[in-house]
């Protein structure tokens, strides 16, 4: 049956390549002259963004899975519903300090978070953690701390992700069923962990599954990484940024514009605060620090792994709550702080 | 890869596993995920517009950096923040100092501008800032109501060093007669050190368990020393804080291939305390140089060669060298608009070798000696301070017949007329220094042919003689 199908789909593909391959030479027999030269600096320009952003974001995906390989492994549900509360806003807290525990950047938590979901996290444990962790971790407190000082900065920018991690986290713990948030593909896999656990593998055996099981999520999570630090490469070589710091003047735009560079920009949030140090001066304390605050919870790459985590109006919640809080937070210290 | 019939049963369990995921609940209210969601979206909505609102209402809003108890350094640039993107010509109409005060506004970036006071601000004097409401750029944004602060100046205190056979220890004292404070911790010993002209830190050198000497900061307060450079095993001494305070040239000399051979020669770097970066002055390694000094502008570097025997002045600005014939290796002294410097040399005269103090205008490239050319003897001229506005220079030279006696002389260099400010019998004065207004003279003295007990001396005019403020060497002003 499905041969079947294959055979009748082949000739329609071949079609469909052959009509792009057609539309493709027409497109460039009619190109203007310069255009090569144009999109020879735009694929440079489109590579360099590319690598910068993947070869940033690889290792600390690798740190993600590798963590998550671990504690498949080496947790089980009971300690992890020994160590998360019961009560959805102690939940909520504690799966936002996680990120001390787990010291990952936005690439690494989401696989890190899915592996806990299967060991049991409750939901709203699970979203503070997901969104606080990029930056309620020791590495990126340092880096912004160096970047801005021990200053307000760092107090507000830890501060605010934790209230929004915090505030999300407790808006999912008023649902019932997991499923119903977490895609299909994380719940079929529960039972089978938990099958897995109860083997009494020695410790190098173990250690054997945990990188296998790295492995595994790392060329999971990679396709993802990969087609997201691809798309925010395509934006910021195709809409530039010039033009957005032109617009974004004033009080309200400035702190979109920013909301915005933050998500194009898909800047691991270990080192932001660097690019962010570069911003002042020319917008608002408020603007610099929404990026702060948004870049780290959402962006190009990290929407795109979370949308094999969760289902789709999750997804849109998990991107639409931190967004107004964040873009709130600007408003509020760009109204009432000069 | 799942199979399809793995996934079959996977489907299965999925029914059973997922309410296996413990989940705390709101208990308060039973809400479902999309009610929660989209209440609080909607909240956040609300929330947002009515911030909108009222902002708008509010106007803009400017923060100045004038401390609650409103007293601020006698060079104290204003900044102005603005919350929004301002125009700078349309803000700085707006602006005014009351009395008026000599300076200039510069725009930093698109939030802040600041007031930059050429000529420190008064002591004594209260001035009020005012902001008047109006529009600060061109979409008619506007600051609604006048905005008003009030700021004095600080008192100045006086930075020394006090040292004895274990520690050495920078102290600061004021003029009110109140006892000396220790600035440096007691471990620490200092072996030179600068204030800066803003009167905000101090930049002192201190020796490493290397064998090296290192670079070091504290605040005017103390307590909060810090290493500012890691020197290892050279030495670096004698830092020179430029005026803006932005950076620091100091001398190095490099420790030798083993602990057992000498160090290298000095040369002349400079730590730029923003971009950290720290380079020696001239790339060419034959140029030597110590006691590095800075113009008042900021812009022009001198510093003394003793392979050479030349006083070099950098331009850093236009990247041009002016050189000047010296053997003495005194210090250098800047008249106020940085286009001239005075300094000592030896040269031989038909009685015997004399010590001239020299004039450079750095604009013509000509030196002429000022003083000393026709000395009936050599009076060995040696400190030289430039007032920072009057045109006034002491000179510290050996004045009486005892040879080892030092006088204080207050000339004005264009007719070379002047006061002696400091000759008591049997002492020596040196290392003046003007405060920065040009009122007032602190500087070291002890007394010749008795115990070395060095004092910090102060002087101004109508004094008759110098008022001792305290023991110590090397004071300098921090204002």
């Amino acid at each position: 049956m499905e041969t079947a199908t294959s055979s009748k789909r082949l000739p329609r593909n071949l079609i469909l390549f052959t009509a792009i391959g057609v539309l493709l030479i027409l497109s460039i027999s009619m190109a203007p002259a310069g255009f090569f030269t144009w999109m020879r600096g735009r694929l440079n320009v489109f590579s360099t963004v590319f690598l910068g952003i993947f070869v940033e974001a690889v290792p600390y995906l690798l740190l993600g899975t590798l963590a998550s390989g671990l504690v498949e492994v080496f947790l089980d549900r009971d300690q992890m519903s020994r160590w998360i509360s019961n009560r959805p806003v102690a939940a909520a807290v504690s799966g936002a300090f996680m990120g001390m525990v787990f010291p990952v950047c936005e690439c690494g938590v989401v696989p890190l978070t899915r592996r806990l979901f299967h060991k049991g996290l409750p939901l709203s444990a699970g979203i503070s953690f997901l969104l606080a962790a990029p930056v309620l971790n020791p590495i990126v407190i340092i880096s912004t701390a160096a970047a801005f000082g021990w200053g307000e900065m760092l107090f507000w920018r830890v501060g605010l992700s934790l209230v929004i991690a915090v505030v999300t986290g407790i808006v999912f713990s008023v649902e019932k069923e997991a499923g119903n948030v977490l895609r299909p593909a994380l719940t079929l896999s529960i039972e089978h962990d938990h099958a897995e656990a109860q083997s009494n593998d020695s410790i190098p055996e173990k250690f054997r599954k945990a990188l296998l099981i790295t492995a595994d999520e790392f060329f999971e999570m990679g396709r993802y990484l990969i087609m997201g630090a691809a798309l925010a490469a395509a934006l910021q070589t195709f809409i530039s940024q010039s033009v957005l710091l032109t617009v974004g003047s004033g009080p309200v735009l400035s702190v979109l514009i920013m909301l915005g560079l933050a998500v194009l920009l898909s800047i691991c949030s270990t080192v932001d605060a660097f690019v962010a140090l570069g911003f002042i001066g020319t917008f608002s304390f408020g603007s610099v620090l929404s990026f702060l605050v948004f870049g780290p919870m959402v962006d190009i790459k990290s929407v795109l792994m979370y949308s094999q985590v969760f289902k789709r109006r999750s997804l849109l919640y998990i991107i639409a709550i931190p967004f107004l809080m964040s873009l709130l937070s600007g408003l509020l210290f760009n109204y009432i702080l000069p | 890869m799942t199979s399809p019939k793995k996934r079959k049963q996977h489907s299965d369990v999925r029914q059973r596993s997922s309410s296996r995921i413990s989940e705390p609940r709101l208990g308060i209210l039973n809400l479902s995920l999309d009610t929660a969601a989209t209440g609080l979206i909607a909240a956040l909505s609300v929330l947002i517009s009515l911030t909108i609102l009222l902002g708008e209402q509010a106007g803009v809003r400017v923060r100045v950096n004038i401390p609650e108890d409103g007293i601020v350094a006698p060079y104290h640039a204003i900044t102005f923040t603005f919350s929004e993107p301002f125009n700078p010509g349309f803000a700085s109409e707006l602006i005014s100092i009351d009395p008026v005060h000599e300076g200039y506004l510069e725009w930093m970036d698109t939030y802040n501008m600041r007031f930059v006071p050429i000529r420190p601000f008064e002591q004594g004097v209260s001035y009020t800032l005012k902001f008047e409401k109006g529009e600060v750029e061109t979409k008619g944004r506007e600051i609604k109501k006048q905005l008003t602060w009030q700021f004095k100046v600080r008192e100045p205190l006086v930075a020394y060093l006090q040292a004895d056979q274990t520690t050495s220890s920078i102290w600061a004292v004021d003029l009110n007669g109140n006892p000396p404070k220790r600035l440096t911790d007691e471990t620490l010993k200092v072996i030179s050190f600068n204030a800066a002209h803003i009167g905000e830190f101090i930049v002192f050198t201190a020796a490493n368990e290397q064998g090296g000497i290192d670079l070091w900061r504290i605040s005017r307060e103390g307590s909060d020393a810090f290493l500012l450079l890691d020197c290892r095993l050279d030495r670096c001494t004698t830092p020179a804080i430029s005026p803006d305070g932005l950076r620091i040239a100091y001398s190095r000399e490099a420790a030798g291939p083993s602990p057992e051979l000498p160090f290298g020669s000095p040369r002349i770097w400079v730590l730029d305390l923003q971009s950290r970066q720290n380079n020696p002055v001239y790339a060419d390694q034959q140029i030597l140089g110590y006691n590095p000094s800075w113009a008042p502008n900021s812009n022009k570097l001198a510093s003394y060669d003793g392979l050479s025997d030349q006083i070099r002045v950098l331009d850093l600005s236009e990247n041009t060298q002016t050189i000047f014939s010296s053997n003495t290796g005194g210090p250098v002294t800047w008249s106020p608009d940085s286009k001239m410097i005075l300094f000592t040399t030896v040269e031989q005269a038909q009685g015997g070798p004399r010590t001239q103090v020299k004039l450079a205008d750095l604009s013509i490239n000509q030196s002429q000696a000022l003083i000393g050319a026709r000395d009936d003897r050599d009076y060995s001229y040696y400190s030289l301070a430039w007032s920072p506005f009057r045109n006034q220079v002491v000179l510290s030279y050996h004045g009486g017949a005892d040879p080892l006696l030092q006088t204080l002389w207050l000339f004005d260099p264009a007719t070379l007329e002047g006061i002696v400010i400091a000759d008591q019998e049997g002492y020596a004065y040196n290392s003046p220094h003007w405060n920065p207004w040009g009122t007032a003279l602190v500087f070291q003295q002890f007394k010749l042919r008795s115990t070395y007990n060095p004092e910090i001396g102060l002087w101004k005019p109508g004094f008759e003689e110098p008022l001792t403020l305290a023991q110590g060497i090397l004071p300098q002003w921090l204002p």
